[in-house]
């Protein structure tokens, strides 16, 4: 079973990387991203080749008048995140789905669905 | 311009430092602009800055024009605040932007910026640049941390990017503000990696001259280190042949010389005991010198090594007459010591001091009675010494230490019993080194130079043998206690007749061979003597005589080379022409003298001289005054002759209602000469006398003598010289205390015949010798 090969180290590296939980599901992978706060539209899933880019800008939308920084931890502004996938694109499919800040990215393995199948 | 691309940021200026893209740079903010800014980025969904270098660190607000052009945009991603007026960021750069124009200048500035990316630049001449950096890279990281391989990618990241490189390159460097702004406004990528290569190899450069500062600091201590070795192995070497080694055979002979040695037994044991500390020692050790000069000192010293006396009384007579003219006491004196010596030969050596001023012969005089006993002469000036320790040495732990100057002249002599002259003694130094006087008592005290220890040497010496001679010009300065261990004998000045014969005898014939000259081939008649030493030399001596006859013989030997060969016959008239006008004019014996003037004899460390005191009456006045530079005693003694006076003014026919009303000066010329002592007593009370009485004193009559308040008159000193004087200055009579009748066997037969002598008890008797008309005047009252 091919292993699922941990990030390609983004080139150039001014962008916060979310952090990242991997499964392996029955019948395939799960990916969960850490993005709280970060909107629907600031973020961008890709996959090109045999990987797969998770994207995008966290904005800090969460502040109001006359509130005044006294410490900041939290990462704004772009990250990105690039996994090498462990099957060929044309035999996967990829879902995208929203819980309470967190985004998990679902790769189906047709394959590994048909091994099941059989079982 | 586009102004898509174009965006407004809060500007954040930052000294001593650039930040460059990729990069996370910690920044701590106090300054109020800087503070408004950073939270003026917060309040921001993006949390984007620029962050600018200041031109100069030193400006607290800095304005457009001292910020660089070209900033790094930043996004901050931490930040705290320690303290209430400060905020801490940690903020990562982005991309290098331009600054255009600014939007704002308060509260922070506000700047619209673009982007400035490089262009696509990918030749072979940056792959090239990227190599050589690496390599530059490794070696730096090589030198910085010698022995510890450090990968490169642990410290710079990855190094795929050129432009990434030369930035955490940058960053990871201390470069100066200058040349990292130079960096990060590079126009190409290239230009950027040249400028990344010069910087990086001008660091490696330095980092390769500190290694070998310090490898040389290391070579050069396992260099010592190596040779000690060879030296242990070399020694090794030799012991397995059967060799001896330098050292080794040095110590050998030293033992040999110790051995046949003729030293005391607490001598044999303490060189012993040094001679195998010297073996112990290494041959490179500084401590071996020390040990060895010290030993070679040890053996050299006559411990018990002295000459035999010629105890001949006859034959000593003849040397010191040879070598002498006249000093007839002083050489009856030696002849004495001699005498004794010869029936005692365990007697103590005497300790003479001989008193004279200069060039009356006291160090000849030491020669020769070296020549006589037949004893080794050693000699040493004591002048100006000042130093205690440079009698009796340093101690040993010193570096560089001697012995003193007194073992050092017994080693040259090479005898324990020399006749060791130690000339002025009376100009002996002393400050906070120590008293060399005080030293000196020990050296010269036959009780206890038995046992003289130096400081050097430090083992008992006997010094006991020892001849001890001591020259002094005056007495005044010798301290008490040394004065006490010697005994005194005086060289008076020579008077012109002995002065005429000493030529004769000795200054004549040594100056004819020092000078090439055949005995005879110049005539110097008496009277052309007579000139030299009256009118060219002031001298108690015969220094300034021999020179004179020295420059005479010298003009004669010049005709001689000249080719007139013949005899000359000196005269007074040659005198002018060779040794110039007279130097001196004799102070002549005043013609006549007014009441209140009488003439006193003084000695001085140059012979005798004659002085008049001057007394004036001031009327109205009152008291005493004194002038001319008068010492304590000798105003004392001014006053003891006025009381004198005032109290016998009766008996002497004066009017005391004088003494009441008048005030009385007595000055004594020369007033720029400080003058001392009793013995102008009888003079001063004679002037006092002649002028209240208004009567002059006879001015061919000079006196000496210490009056007392009952009015007898004292012995006093140096009486030949004062006669001497006396008969220069061209006075007939002297008048002396009955007491110094003695000292006149010094004078010579002619002064005595020339002179009338007139001795005295009393004041009285001075005063009829000295003003006749007084007790006449009384005799006709009676």
């Amino acid at each position: 079973m091919p292993i699922f090969v941990f990030d390609k180290q983004t080139i150039s590296e001014t962008e916060w990387q979310p952090r990242a939980d991997v499964y392996s599901t029955p019948t395939g992978w799960a990916l969960k991203f850490d993005l709280a706060g970060v909107r629907p539209e600031d973020v961008k899933v890709e996959v090109q080749d045999m990987f797969l880019r998770v994207s995008g800008v966290r904005r800090d939308w969460i502040i109001e008048r006359g509130w005044r920084h006294q410490s900041m931890e939290i990462a704004y502004s772009r990250f990105e995140r690039v996994f090498q996938l462990p099957c060929d694109p044309t035999t996967c499919r990829v879902s995208i789905e929203r819980q309470e800040g967190m985004l998990v990215v679902r790769i189906d393995d047709e394959r590994k669905r048909k091994e099941l199948d059989y079982e | 311009m586009n102004e898509q691309q174009t965006q407004s940021l809060p500007v954040l200026p930052i000294r001593n430092s650039v930040l460059f893209p990729y990069m996370l740079i910690p920044l701590s903010a106090s300054r109020g602009p800087s503070v408004a800014a950073i939270e003026a980025a917060l309040t921001t969904e993006e949390k984007e800055l620029v962050v600018v270098a200041q031109r100069n660190a030193g400006v607290e607000n800095p304005k457009q024009d001292d910020l660089y052009t070209i900033g790094t945009k930043a996004v901050i991603r931490k930040m705290a605040r320690p303290r209430p007026e400060t905020v801490e960021i940690i903020v990562q750069g982005i991309e290098r932007v331009v600054l255009i124009r600014a939007e704002q200048n308060d509260p922070y500035l506000r700047y619209r910026v673009r982007p400035l990316p490089f262009p696509e630049d990918r030749g072979p001449e940056v792959e090239a640049l990227q190599r050589a950096i690496i390599d530059l890279a490794q070696q730096a990281l090589s030198l910085a941390s010698p022995g510890m391989p450090v990968d490169l990618s642990q410290v710079l990241g990855p190094t795929g990017d050129p432009l990434r490189l030369v930035y955490a390159l940058g960053s990871v460097l201390t470069l100066e503000v200058e040349k990292e702004q130079s960096v990060l406004a590079a126009d190409t990528v290239v230009d950027a990696l040249r400028l990344m290569h010069g910087y990086l190899s001008y660091e490696v450069k330095v980092l390769q001259l500190r290694r070998e500062i310090a490898t040389q600091a290391q070579t050069e201590m396992s260099k010592e280190q190596r040779e000690y070795l060879l030296r242990q192995q070399l020694q090794a070497i030799r012991q397995q042949l059967g060799e001896k080694d330098a050292d080794q055979a040095e110590v050998e002979l030293l033992r040999e010389r110790l051995e046949k040695a003729d030293l005391p037994e607490h001598v044999q044991k303490e060189a012993e005991r040094e001679l195998q500390r010297l073996e112990r020692l290494p041959a490179v050790s500084p401590e071996r010198h020390v040990s060895r000069t010290y030993l070679e000192l040890v053996l050299e010293l006559p411990w018990n090594k002295g000459t035999e006396d010629i105890m001949d009384i006859q034959r000593a007579r003849e040397i010191l007459d040879q070598d002498h003219f006249d000093l007839e006491d002083v050489k009856e004196r030696i002849l004495e010591h001699l005498a004794v010596l010869k029936l005692n030969p365990a007697a103590k050596a005497p300790i003479l001091c001989f008193v004279g001023p200069p060039g009356v012969g006291k160090t000849s005089l030491g020669q020769s009675i070296a020549r006589a006993l037949n004893r080794e002469f050693q000699r040493m000036s004591l002048g100006g010494l000042h130093d205690e320790s440079e009698l009796r040495g340093h101690r040993r732990t010193y570096i560089g230490a001697l012995p003193g100057r007194i073992i050092q002249a017994i080693r040259r002599a090479g005898v324990n019993n020399p006749v060791l002259m130690l000339d002025e003694v009376d100009k002996l130094g002393r400050d906070f080194r120590g008293d060399p006087a005080a030293a000196l008592l020990e050296i010269l005290d036959p009780e206890q130079n038995r046992d003289f220890r130096d400081n050097y040497l430090d083992l008992p010496f006997d010094l006991s043998h020892v001849f001890f001679i001591t020259t002094a010009n005056s007495l005044d300065p010798i301290p008490r206690p040394l004065l006490d261990r010697m005994e005194v004998l005086r060289l008076s000045g020579y008077s012109e007749e002995e002065k005429i014969e000493i030529a004769r005898r000795y200054l004549i014939p040594r100056q004819t061979e020092e000078n090439g000259l055949r005995p005879n081939q110049l005539v110097l008649p008496d009277e052309v003597l007579r000139k030299i030493i009256s009118g060219y030399t002031r001298e108690a001596g015969v220094r300034q005589l021999e020179r004179a006859i020295g420059r005479v013989m010298r003009r004669v030997v010049l005709h001689a080379v000249e080719g007139e060969g013949k005899e000359i016959t000196a005269t007074e008239e040659m005198l002018a022409d060779i040794l110039g006008p007279e130097s001196f004019f004799q102070e002549k014996a005043r013609r006549e003298l007014p009441a209140g003037v009488a003439a006193g004899l003084a000695w001085t460390e140059t012979g005798g001289e004659v002085l008049y005191v001057e007394a004036s009456l001031l009327p109205d006045g009152s008291g005493l005054t004194l002038t001319g530079q008068l010492g304590d005693v000798m105003k004392e003694s001014a006053k003891a002759a006025q009381s004198y006076i005032w109290s016998h003014a009766l008996d002497l026919g004066i009017d005391p209602a004088g003494f009441k009303n008048n005030g009385i000066h007595i000055h004594v010329p020369a007033g720029a000469i400080p003058k001392d002592g009793p013995s102008a007593g009888i003079a001063m009370a004679t002037a006092l006398a002649s002028l209240y009485c208004g009567e002059p004193a006879r001015s061919d009559t000079a006196m000496t003598g210490e009056i007392t308040l009952t009015g007898l008159v004292l012995p006093v000193g140096g009486v030949k010289e004062k006669v001497l004087a006396a008969r220069r200055a061209g006075i007939k009579r002297v008048i002396l205390p009955r007491a110094n009748q003695k000292d006149l066997r010094e004078l010579p037969e002619v002064v005595r015949k020339e002179l009338e002598i007139i001795l005295v008890d009393r004041i009285e008797d001075v005063l009829g010798a000295a003003i006749p008309p007084l007790f006449q005047k009384l005799a006709v009252a009676k």
